[in-house]
């Protein structure tokens, strides 16, 4: 003879192994979405699946729910005095409740944002990455001559910028020979750009890849420095226009 | 009739029998009850603004469950997520040795049926296997039928070819009473 009871031991076994099979029950909107029949038939069969064998949260679905409630006169009935009571309770619940979901929205926009703006510095980092690494063409190849050598009369060159960048090649014509140079890109006697130091090399000329962007119409130098050691010195200047 | 007016009649009518619902349909103590009866009323309170329909009853209904149903859930989760001692651990408390019980012979006789019948329970089909276990658990086919989302004639009928197979399958004579819902 087998007894109910034995049954009930026996299931108990069962669904234990079943709940560590299953995992975590399923969230009570999971529950709410169930019971309003709107799940997928995979989702409805593992939510039931899950809540039953686990007669606790089942019951928070099933149990008789007080269908009526008390009238004044009633012990169950609330007072007006015992009302003001929990009625204070209540308000500081809410209060607190409210604090609480205005730090975690701003907390939730805060991250959003600095998700939104981390995304787009990585594309815009991504981007110059890739224009870096990408070959380009240089439109125009300017030949400038230093101030005071071109003929008389001639005035400075127009670069005739028409691509999104051009060459300026800029030829070295100090008399005194220094071991490295420096060159200025100069506006107003402002400067705008400096390279580092730059070794002479073989053909007598520094060329300096520009932007179409980096320059607007005016007038500029470049300015090219000797260096020595410690001794600095203007060796010239080259003055054009950006049309 | 204001929001705040609303509430407090609903609060006034409602909220010694939610504390009682709380105890009684889930053994929370007095004061857990109390704690939640006052979460739930809170959250209902907070949802009257946007909450159009008639059916207020209902819809407090569906918010008090739900936080019965977190409470639990999440009783639940911390305690499969709860530091397991290890049985050689100096700090675990040995329970005193059990009293004398049945002899060996009668405790593998006890294992062995006990393993047939959750075998027998876990082969049966799932629907009878879910009405089966929910009515050993205690559940009335009323609840059963509510759940399964079938009629509580279909749940009665599963019910019996549950005990059926599982007579046929274990070849003894199953003591299950018929009528407990």
């Amino acid at each position: 003879m087998i007894t109910k009871s034995e049954m009930q031991t026996a299931n108990e076994a069962l669904m234990s192994e079943e709940r560590a099979r299953l995992g975590d029950p399923p969230t009570a909107e999971e529950v709410l979405d169930y019971t309003r029949g709107v799940l997928s038939p995979e989702e409805e069969h593992r939510v039931r699946e899950r809540l039953a064998c686990d007669p606790d949260l089942l019951r928070t679905l099933t149990a008789d729910f007080p269908a009526e409630g008390a009238s004044p006169g009633d012990p169950d009935y609330l007072s007006d005095h015992e009302f003001a009571q929990h009625w204070a309770r209540i308000r500081n619940r809410v209060h607190s409740r409210r604090v609480v979901q205005f730090w975690r929205a701003a907390g939730a926009i805060a991250a959003a944002l600095a998700i939104t703006f981390g995304a787009l510095l990585w594309r815009a980092e991504s981007q110059l990455r890739h224009e870096r690494s990408t070959p380009r063409i240089a439109w125009d190849q300017q030949l400038l001559l230093p101030d005071g050598q071109r003929g008389v009369g001639e005035t400075s060159p127009v670069v005739t910028a028409r691509g999104e960048s051009f060459l300026l090649v800029v030829p070295i014509v100090a008399t005194a020979s220094f071991d490295d140079y420096r060159l200025d890109i100069v506006e107003n006697s402002r400067p705008l750009w400096s390279s580092p130091t730059l070794r002479r090399g073989d053909n007598e000329a520094f060329e300096i890849l520009v932007p179409r962007a980096f320059l607007k119409r005016g007038k500029y130098q470049i300015v090219m420095t000797g260096v020595s050691g410690a001794r600095q010195e203007r060796v010239a200047t080259y003055t054009f226009h950006m049309p | 009739m204001s929001n705040e007016e609303r509430f407090k009649t609903l609060y006034q009518k409602y909220y010694r029998r939610l504390v009682r619902f709380y105890v009684q349909a889930f053994r929370f103590s007095e004061e857990d009850a109390e704690e939640l009866s006052q979460d739930a009323f809170v959250r209902f309170y907070e949802a009257l603004d946007e909450y159009r329909g008639d059916a207020e009853w209902a819809f407090f209904e569906t918010i008090a469950r739900n936080v019965a149903y977190n409470k639990i859930r999440a009783w639940k989760t911390a305690k499969r997520n709860a530091k397991l001692v290890d049985i050689d651990d100096p700090g675990f408390n040995h329970d005193p040795a059990a009293p004398e019980g049945p002899d060996y012979a009668e405790r593998q006789h006890d294992a062995l049926q006990k393993k047939q019948l959750r075998d027998a329970i876990a082969q049966l089909p799932a629907g009878q296997r879910e009405c089966l276990q929910l009515w050993l658990q205690g559940f009335k086919y009323e609840e059963m039928a509510k759940f399964l989302r079938v009629s509580v004639d279909a749940v009665k009928s599963r019910l019996r070819d549950a005990k059926r197979i599982l007579r046929e399958r274990l070849g003894r004579n199953v003591s299950l009473p018929e009528d407990e819902s």
